[in-house]
């Protein structure tokens, strides 16, 4: 090797090495910048010293009398409503879609597009305006207050099978040529669905499962309306959001923090495991075969 | 023997129907729904089991208590008010919005009388809507006062506002005091120069009439004040008295906050009236709100569910109930002989409340719109250059708070200088809208004035329709400056607009 060779080696070598450890701080700032929040509630969520809002971050006495605390309120109560609400709604809401998305994607039946179009155009409704509507209906039925999360599960359920986009665009790039095979065999339609769709298709299903718990796991605004006045029939989001309110937050805040930390856990762990679908699930409709 | 059981029946019906009529007809088991402040609920389920216990007309209430925040009452009550709490907890401010959504129930004539005479005026005015009462008292305490570090501030300084704006400077420590932030703390300045800012509603909760002088000399003293702590590096615009923990020395807060403030400062903290400041060598002390909680009773289909129902409200406000809230919560009582006690006079909280007391103005009922548009001034000032900048800043104030009356055609505009535009000490402004007001004209060279319908300022829409009384002014048409007509006599008259005509009549 020449020495300008090498000289030249060195030099390319020296360039990467300041361009990598440019992106590296570069990326390094920003997660710091994207993770203080979230670092902050869990700081603030063993601070025992002073319940209410301070200016500093590091807590000066750490303790877990938050979470117990947290746990003489009505938060189990909250908990326990959210995490039916999204549960049964990740349940139903899956099974509706795929059903839908396997029926728009094999069968061909007449009104098939119409009905597609109709649904896309119905889909750009923002669902809040009916939120008046579905009040007065919910509440004629007995759905309100107390008797929220059953309701609540019905709005979420309700129109979920206009979802249907993503995992439809993904039973579309599996072959036909199955489907036939199978049929020549004597299977089903719904036969079909179960043994050769749906074990294709995991990662859309974990995809249609995530999204259909994280609605009502986060939902604020049609959950504060319809368990209005009421503790009993409270999701997490607008029980501990009330928390925050002027005459509660100086004896609040520590507790919402440590609310807030229990809120992201399931949810973290979920993601955590099933990352690896998730994200070929939402990259997977986008390609069609 | 068909006979006899007939007769057995009979004789059966007679006497239940005579029970029921004897006893007093409200016995029996109601269920209800409370709501109340999170920190008030286990409180009120030991009151209501003692009401239950106590009365001796056999009422029993099985009551559902929820904790909602009394600052949200209205807005969850308006909601759907058919399915909101039957007794509710409210800060006074919501006032007017729930009465105009029913969502109120009157008090009887003597319910009405008996909450009069047990409680402060002010907070019976914050429950009278035209002239009925909707509500009971629950507290007297929401109003604000200062809060200190005793370490950083001496003794000494506490009296005057630039005397704390410089300690807190020459330690870098903060001065929090909401302006840009809340309308409700920034009145302060104006109450301090003797601006007020009346309001009048009817009887269905509606606002007919404003007068409010926030738009005058006394004004801009006012803001003057204000410039000076807006404009120091460590003022801040926070009323949390959690800024101790991040550097603050002198906190603008209530009595709500007093526990946590002690637990902070330990005996460093002390708690004392307002500070004055000094705007051309004349001292003004600053003013307040002085508001309160209020308790309501939902209107109710069962006249017998209402009767018990107010019952049970009058028992919650009463003079022990209070006593009981003080004791447990700290809440100051709006009950006189409660106010008078030697425990509630004892309380540091209470105790500056009750010291910048002299200085407050009772917080009657006021447009909703009004806490927005009066926080702007804050920022207007801090952004002012100079004392016409100053003065810019009270005059979109002004302009927005006409537009509010404005916007209904019906209203009735009624500027008065009634001593003439240039020498305005006692400029008043009236937006009537269907009602009445009182003019003090005094003896000046010049009586004069304008009325004029909003969006036709230049007409003379104002004498033409005076109906009544034309001969007490005379009428200037549109040639002499600003004013349109003027009274021939000093005195006191009363203008009353019903949407068509003008009547004046000297009282």
């Amino acid at each position: 090797m020449s020495e300008a060779t090498a000289k030249r080696h060195m030099g390319l070598r020296a360039s990467r090495a300041v361009s990598n450890t440019f992106i590296h701080v570069l990326l390094i700032v920003i997660s710091i910048i994207w993770l203080i929040p979230f670092v902050c509630i869990v700081l603030q969520s063993f601070r025992v010293e002073n319940t209410g809002p301070v200016g500093y971050i590091i807590p000066h006495q750490w303790g877990t009398d938050n979470y117990t605390r947290l746990f003489q309120t009505d938060f189990p109560r909250w908990y326990t409503n959210t995490f039916i609400a999204a549960l049964v709604t990740a349940v139903l809401q899956t099974v509706i879609v795929l059903c839908m998305s396997y029926t728009l994607s094999r069968f061909r039946f007449k009104m098939r597009q119409p009905l597609m179009r109709f649904m896309l155009i119905l889909g750009m409704f923002p669902g809040m305006l009916t939120m008046i509507i579905l009040y007065r209906v919910l509440k004629d039925l007995g759905l309100t207050q107390a008797n929220a999360v059953p309701g609540l599960i019905l709005v979420y359920v309700a129109s979920s099978g206009m979802g249907y986009y993503v995992s439809k665009g993904f039973f579309d790039t599996i072959p036909m040529s199955l489907d036939e095979a199978a049929r020549v065999d004597g299977a089903t339609r719904a036969k079909i669905l179960y043994k050769i769709i749906l074990p294709l298709s995991k990662p859309i299903v974990i995809y249609t499962v995530l999204t259909a718990f994280m609605g009502p796991w986060g939902d604020y605004v049609f959950a504060r309306y319809i368990a209005f006045g009421t503790s009993a029939g409270k999701n997490v989001a607008v029980g501990l959001y009330d928390w925050l309110n002027k005459d509660q937050i100086s004896n609040s805040y520590t507790m919402f923090c440590a609310g807030g930390v229990l809120v992201a856990l399931p949810v973290t762990i979920l993601f955590l495991f099933l990352q690896k679908y998730y994200v070929e699930g939402v990259t997977g409709g986008a390609v069609k075969g | 023997m068909k006979k006899f059981l007939a007769l057995l029946l009979t004789a059966v019906m007679a006497l239940s129907v005579c029970l029921t009529a004897s006893a007093e007809s409200l016995a029996g088991t109601y269920d209800i729904t409370v709501w109340v402040a999170e920190n008030a609920v286990s409180l009120t389920e030991k009151q209501i089991k003692d009401f239950n216990e106590s009365n001796t007309d056999g009422i029993v209430f099985n009551a559902t208590i929820e904790a909602v925040s009394e600052s949200e009452a209205a807005t969850q009550m308006i909601t759907d008010v058919e399915a909101g709490g039957d007794i509710f907890c409210f800060a006074q401010d919501q006032f007017a919005r729930l009465v105009q959504a029913n969502a109120l129930a009157k008090l009887g004539t003597k319910a009405a009388e008996a909450v009069i005479a047990a409680n402060d005026a002010g907070t019976v005015a914050a429950a009278t809507s035209g002239d009925t009462l909707y509500a009971y008292p629950l507290t007297a305490d929401n109003g604000y006062f200062m809060y200190y570090d005793k370490s950083v501030i001496p003794e000494e300084d506490v009296d005057s506002l630039e005397k704390l704006i410089a300690d807190c400077e020459a330690n870098q420590k903060y001065f929090a005091f909401e302006q840009q932030t809340s309308a409700w703390y920034l009145a302060s300045f104006f109450f301090a120069t003797g601006c007020k800012s009346d309001w009048k509603t009817d009887d269905e909760g509606n606002f007919i009439s404003v007068n409010d002088t926030f738009d005058s000399p006394a004004g801009l003293i006012a803001v003057k004040g204000m410039k000076k702590l807006v404009d120091s590096p460590f003022h801040l615009s926070s009323g949390s008295v959690n800024e101790f923990n991040s550097g603050a020395a002198v906190v603008v807060s209530g009595t709500w906050d007093y526990t946590a403030a002690k637990e902070i400062l330990g005996d460093n903290l002390g708690a004392t009236d307002l500070p004055s400041f000094e705007v051309d060598g004349k001292e003004y002390h600053l003013g307040s709100f002085n508001g309160c909680k209020l308790l309501g009773v939902k209107p109710q289909v069962d006249a017998v569910k209402a009767a018990v129902l107010h019952r049970l409200a009058q028992y919650l406000t009463g003079e022990k109930a209070q006593m009981e809230r003080f004791e447990a919560l700290a809440w100051g009582p709006s009950n006189v002989v409660d106010q008078a006690s030697e425990a509630v006079q004892a309380n540091p909280g209470l105790a500056a409340l009750i010291a910048q007391a002299p200085y407050s103005v009772p917080q009657g009922q006021i447009h909703g719109s009004w806490w927005d548009i009066a926080k702007v001034i804050a920022e207007d000032v801090k952004n002012a250059k100079d004392e016409a900048g100053l003065q810019q800043a009270l005059d979109n104030y002004y302009d927005k708070i006409a537009s509010l009356f404005k916007l209904d055609t019906s209203a009735l505009l009624f500027v008065g200088a009634w001593n003439g535009w240039n020498n305005a000490d006692d400029t008043d402004t009236y937006y009537l809208k269907d009602g009445s007001v009182t003019l003090e004209v005094p003896q000046s060279d010049y009586m004069g004035g304008r009325i004029v319908t909003p969006g036709s300022w230049d007409s003379d829409k104002g004498f033409l329709q005076v109906t009544t009384g034309k001969e007490l002014i005379q009428d200037l048409g549109d040639d002499v400056g600003d004013n349109n007509i003027v009274f021939l006599a000093p005195g006191n008259y009363t203008v009353t607009w019903d949407g068509a005509a003008i009547t004046i009549a000297a009282n």
